[in-house]
């Protein structure tokens, strides 16, 4: 049995919850989106294919969970949280900008759980 | 205490509806339980609906409705407004029907839906989620209503306060 490392899952978790950290904050403070935001954004982005990019390597070598569309499923959809929540959040001028992007940030953390519990060989 | 005493919003806002503001993040949960409820309800449909196939009805029962509640609250018109109540209230009875039915009869429920023990595989949200949607379309509804009343001087007579609809998971 060989595991996916689980180093990228977990910083995803942390970036994450960090991001949504910050951008509660950020909504408790009154403030509309910022550049500091949207490279926060990006990275989370970053950190998201690079782990698509190692599922399916490891799908790629023949292992297989339990359900395939599933799995398949989230693959072709986490990456699109970040984009989705940049441009949602970008559009709307108020504090509530902000809070579209901490909620992705929330997304992107209950997403690596989901995906273990989908495949037990992605860490946490 | 949904009266005007909140903070002041930056007064340049171009023309605001029920999208705008705390309804931004609104739509963007329920886009993302639309979103996740229909992929969910599709996989398990095609995939296995023999096993438990009352749940997966349901679970496609309630993908359709935060498609719907998703889409007219995004629209925000008077008759968008008025669909989105309703299916905002589907929602919520929804919830807690299944919830109920979910706890009382588990041997229907071998795999979950979304509604399962009231949402408690999504963090709640999906109980939490319809009171919020029916407390944004209220605060609208009266809005378009003092609007209609007062038509002359423009917007700010009806600006009750944007108050924290923003409950997150967590």
């Amino acid at each position: 049995m060989s595991f996916v490392n689980g180093a990228v899952p977990t910083t995803i978790i942390v970036a994450g919850l960090a991001l949504a950290g910050y951008a509660l904050l950020m909504t408790a403070l009154n403030r509309r989106m910022g550049l500091g935001l949207l490279v926060a954004l990006g990275v989370l982005e970053i950190l998201l294919l690079v782990l698509v990019g190692i599922v399916v390597a490891k799908l790629a070598s023949g292992a297989r969970p339990a359900s395939v569309p599933t799995l398949i499923g989230y693959l072709v959809a986490m990456p699109f949280v970040p984009v989705i929540a940049g441009f949602w959040g970008a559009i709307e001028r108020s504090r509530w900008g902000p809070a579209v992007i901490g909620l992705a940030g929330l997304v992107a953390a209950v997403l690596m759980v989901r995906l273990h519990q989908i495949w037990p060989v992605i860490h946490v | 205490m949904s009266k005007p005493a909140a903070s002041p919003e930056p007064a340049v806002a171009p023309p605001e509806s029920t999208r705008t503001g705390p309804g931004r993040l609104l739509i963007a949960v329920y886009g993302l339980f639309a979103l996740s409820a229909t992929a969910r309800a599709l996989v398990q449909i095609a995939t296995e609906f023999s096993h438990a196939p009352v749940a997966y009805v349901l679970s496609a029962f309630a993908a359709v409705v935060y498609i719907v509640a998703t889409v007219t609250l995004a629209k925000g018109s008077p008759t968008a407004r008025r669909i989105a109540v309703i299916s905002c209230s589907v929602e919520f009875v929804g919830v807690l029907v299944v919830g109920t039915w979910s706890l009382a009869d588990k041997a229907t429920f071998p795999d979950a839906t979304v509604w399962s023990g009231y949402g408690s595989g999504y963090g709640y949200v999906p109980l939490v989620l319809p009171i919020f949607g029916l407390l944004w379309l209220r605060h609208w509804n009266k809005r378009a209503k003092a609007q209609a009343a007062i038509v002359p001087a423009a917007g700010d007579a009806a600006h009750v306060g944007a108050r924290d609809h923003g409950e997150d998971a967590s």
